[in-house]
């Protein structure tokens, strides 16, 4: 549809948008820009600390997969209209449940896993149901179960291990098909011709020497970028993703225009307890074991994360990609000021700066969008 | 003249003690514009939320289409074709206004086995119905928090229309809008009408009401004074039935006839 | 173009340059990191930074403290892996949870990094890890000593405060105080939390249910301060047995005056010091004790304390 055949002539009263304005006007121009800034300036200060070598890209990259595969859930939770701070505890929770059945019960660990998926979602769906019944602001209601879950996390493997620390899942994993599609390794074989090739580090010493230090891509980080792909496309390209949009804009409007809000918020929180458990799973696998501390305070590190990326706080706006962004930012800033050697506790200090300078031009671009002054 | 799309016979209307609609008889015919007057706690809410399926009525019936309707909730109202524009216009301003107009109806697109949101058809239709109702719009994915009230009123009649209304109800569209928005609102009203769709047009604004309107109801505590066809009545009478008579007369002429 | 990047880049960096202060002296040549699984509030690791820092300016080496800001042990392995990638000549660490941290740090070791395991951990996890040696306090065994002198007190029942309840390492200190004691450790363990006010009402209330209890047993300061307040507030204080691990300011008082009975001092200082001069003549002079340092448990009681209250919180 060009603008050639407008036939009626053009209201003078809308001004003329530049190209460029109209293409910038986006709410992932934040995140855009806050990654072009952070490489910079790490580029700059932590060129040659070996935070671009295949060990750092590695590093941060695997620590941005992590915020993203909850800030995702978190995106689309909150253009719905809800929060979750659950998230953390639901981590923890997850961790814990797999832990409990694979290794205290012996079940088969796809069989955990499934298990402990299902029992996640389910809760998450406990949530929003909840959340929908009683009108309650998800922000009390998910505060609970953060607070329930954490204390089961605690009570549980204390009342069956008398410890709050379980391991031995690697043990239990081995050779298990599902454990590999959350613990495993892709595009070994790339890295390992890399590493012959002398492109990339190789182990100095020891049982691997010779072997490369980065040996493959983590499936934590392909969880991240299907689930990325997964939320932008659900989001920008369905239906469903017109109703997220909808039910966190106006819930009443979009009821009476025969969006089913309630079902979208309640699937949007059982998405949201579905990645916490992809996260949950992805670190019980790779670390072998669970504990009761897993997950601390992932929740708003996972909002900020989603705010970084241009979504709003009161719902109805936001990007999926953008929270990736807001993820990476995040992830790259975290372990991008250990490179640059600055004293770790700045980082939160850091952290608080660049969530402000975020939420600022965010407004900023917003009320260009809306027209709103 | 032909037969009545909707047709409201003696409705009665009670909430509790509070006797809201005490017999009320209108009909409202296809391609007309039929203008509801009244002062405030009139009922003319009450009236259109019992002719949108919102209240069922305590006595009396409605026909629609010739067949006698008992609407259980407003969405059977809507499915039989009856969609009103509320105040509360159900727009949601962060969205485009495409996406707000297939907010709840998307058009979809099978791309294998997965259905899609067919961004480019709604985008077309959103601009064609859009320039139908004399709207140009910067683009299909403006936000509707950047348009006027009286292109939102616009945007959410042009939806209803779109989506099949044959009974339009339009809850007080001009009570907040300027001269100009106004004079458009009322355009698009007659744009609808010539498509054949019959609307309700509540207002108090008797100038409002002259300027598009084939019929006029005024209902005044609950009962009407009758329905005059355009032609036959003036506004300072229409006025006046509003206002229940005599104390508005000389009101009306110390001010010089401006109300 | 390139003037102009690079004033760019001069923009930048004064804009960031408050932030950017390397912790390190300028030292040349060697840079060690120390790796801890304490949460920025835990206070009693401040003797570990302020015992690497005095390390690194005596050896002349740089040094570096980092840690997991909620004390999420995931985190921490990954900030070992970071450590890792920066390339220093060694990394001090903590084997918090063997299963977790294990993988980065067997990585680190085979990409030619040495290191020095301080403050938890088994002998048997630090040879599997490939580490040079093991600075610390068996945990297990401090408990079991503090529990057999309890014993020689003539202590029978006891409860145990922890305010760390997910750290396993920690948990053994409770366990060997037990089976010091000869009892089942059972219910008398209690989850504190890390807030002084529910510690202190918590350690009330089951000493109030449990009247009959002998002594309290406390796993540091964060437990122990608001316990001195519980016991001082129930009217039980210099009644009750009361030993604890780790030292601080109120621990010192505490002991002076004769409500805490002892304190087991794992000497955190030299977990921290010991490892950066260890792992200097090792990379200078290839030099190398031959065994773990037991940098603890050393009983800290009444008639011993000058030094102590001097450099508590700071050194000791």
């Amino acid at each position: 549809m060009s603008d050639g055949n407008v036939t009626s002539g053009v209201d003078e009263r809308i001004k003329e948008q530049s190209r460029l304005r109209t293409a910038l006007i986006r709410p992932e121009l934040g995140g855009i820009c806050g990654t072009i800034i952070v490489f910079a300036l790490f580029l700059l200060f932590a060129g040659d600390s070996g935070m671009f070598n295949s060990q750092g890209v590695l590093n941060w990259s695997t620590v941005s997969a992590q915020f993203m595969i909850i800030a995702v859930g978190a995106c689309l939770l909150m253009i719905a209209g809800e929060f979750d701070l659950s998230v953390g505890s639901m981590i923890g929770f997850a961790g814990m449940m797999i832990a409990i059945f694979s290794v205290t019960l012996g079940w088969p660990v796809w069989q955990a896993i499934i298990v402990t998926f299902i029992l996640s979602v389910a809760i998450g769906g406990l949530n929003g149901f909840i959340v929908v019944r009683t009108g309650l602001p998800s922000f009390i209601v998910t505060l609970a179960f953060l607070f329930i879950l954490r204390g089961f996390t605690i009570f549980l493997p204390q009342l069956i291990e008398r410890k709050t620390i379980i391991g031995g899942i690697r043990d239990a994993a081995e050779g298990d098909w599902l454990a590999v599609v959350f613990g495993g390794k892709v595009l070994t074989g790339l890295f390992s011709w890399l590493g012959e090739a002398g492109m990339i580090a190789t182990f100095e010493r020891g049982t691997k020497k010779g072997m490369p230090v980065v040996d493959g891509i983590p499936m934590l980080i392909v969880w991240a970028i299907v689930l990325v792909i997964f939320g932008h496309i659900l989001l920008t390209r369905t239906q469903f993703g017109n109703w997220v949009f909808a039910s966190g804009g106006d819930a009443e409007s979009a009821r009476n225009s025969g969006v089913p809000v309630n079902r979208v918020k309640i699937l949007m929180f059982m998405f949201t307890a579905f990645c916490a458990c992809v996260f949950a799973t992805c670190q019980v696998m790779e670390f072998g074991s669970a504990g009761a501390d897993r997950g601390l305070l992932k929740e708003f590190e996972a909002i900020i994360a989603v705010v970084i990326g241009g979504a709003l706080l009161t719902g109805g706006y936001g990007s999926v990609i953008g929270a990736a962004l807001g993820a990476l930012i995040f992830g790259v800033v975290q372990q991008g000021l250990f490179f640059a050697g600055v004293e770790s506790s700045l980082f939160r200090v850091f952290l608080g700066l660049i969530l402000l300078a975020a939420v600022i031009l965010n407004t900023y671009i917003r009320r260009m969008i809306t027209g709103e002054r | 003249m032909s037969e009545p799309i909707i047709q409201m016979k003696n409705i009665e209307k009670h909430f509790g003690s509070v006797i809201a609609l005490a017999g009320v008889s209108v009909d409202v015919h296809a391609g007309e514009c039929h203008c509801l007057l009244g002062d405030n706690g009139a009922g003319k809410s009450t009236f259109i939320k019992t002719m949108s399926g919102v209240h069922k009525p305590t006595a009396g019936e409605i026909y629609f289409e010739g067949q006698p309707m008992h609407f259980e909730d407003p969405r059977d109202a809507i499915s039989a074709g009856i969609a009103t524009v509320h105040q509360h216009l159900a727009m949601i301003p962060l969205m485009s206004v495409s996406r707000n107009f297939f907010m709840g109806n998307e058009p979809l697109k099978k791309i294998g086995p997965v259905n899609f949101f067919d961004h480019e058809k709604a985008n077309q239709i959103t601009m064609e119905e859009m320039r139908k109702m004399g709207i140009n719009l910067r683009g299909p994915d403006q936000a509707v928090g950047t348009l006027s009230g009286g292109e939102r009123q616009t945007v959410a009649i042009a939806r209803a229309v779109h989506f099949g209304a044959k009974v339009l109800i339009l809850d007080e569209p001009t009570s907040a809008l300027g001269v100009r928005q106004t004079a458009n609102v009322l355009a698009t009203i007659d744009k609808v009408r010539k498509q054949g769709i019959a609307v309700v047009f509540i207002t108090h604004n008797v100038r409002h009401a002259m300027a598009v309107g084939d019929q006029f109801t005024v209902l005044n505590r609950g009962k009407t004074l009758g329905t005059a066809v355009r032609g036959d009545i003036s506004p300072e009478e229409l006025q006046d039935m509003m206002a229940g008579g005599q104390e508005l007369v000389q009101l009306e002429g110390s001010l010089g006839g401006t109300v | 173009m390139f003037s102009t990047m690079k004033k760019m880049a001069l923009a930048t960096a004064v804009a960031a340059a408050p932030l950017m202060m390397a912790t390190g002296a300028s030292a040349e040549g060697e840079k060690y990191i120390l790796v801890s699984h304490a949460p920025d509030s835990d206070s009693w690791w401040n003797t570990i930074k302020n015992g690497i820092a005095l390390a690194g300016e005596q050896m002349n080496v740089e040094v570096e403290y980092r840690n997991p800001p909620t004390g999420d042990l995931a985190d921490m392995a990954r900030i070992i892996e970071q450590a890792a990638a920066s390339g220093p000549n060694g990394i001090i660490t903590t084997l918090a949870d063997f299963d977790v941290l294990s993988g980065p740090i067997r990585a680190a070791v085979d990409q030619g990094i040495n290191v020095i395991i301080m403050n938890s951990g088994t002998p048997e996890q630090v040879r599997e890890v490939g580490a040079l040696m093991f600075v610390g306090q068996p945990e297990y065994d401090a408990g079991f000593a503090a529990g057999l002198r309890a014993k020689g007190d003539g202590v029978g029942s006891f409860v145990c405060v922890n305010h760390v309840i997910s750290n396993t390492v920690v948990a053994e200190r409770c366990r060997g105080f037990a089976d010091g004691l000869g009892v089942d450790l059972g219910d008398q363990m209690i989850d504190s939390g890390q807030d002084p006010a529910e510690i202190k009402n918590r350690v009330t209330a089951y000493l109030t249910a449990n009247p009959e209890t002998d002594a309290i047993l406390t796993l540091g300061p964060t437990s122990a301060d608001p316990t001195l307040l519980a016991v001082e507030e129930m009217g039980i204080a210099g009644d009750i047995y009361f030993g604890t691990f780790d030292l601080g300011d109120e621990i010192v008082k505490g002991i002076k005056s004769g409500v805490i009975n002892w304190g087991i001092d794992q000497q955190p200082f030299l977990q921290a010091y010991l490892p950066v001069v260890v792992l200097t003549n090792y990379d200078r002079y290839g030099v190398l004790p031959g065994n773990n340092i037991n940098s603890g448990p050393g009983f800290v009681t009444k008639d011993a304390l000058g030094k102590v209250e001097e450099f508590a919180g700071e050194y000791r």
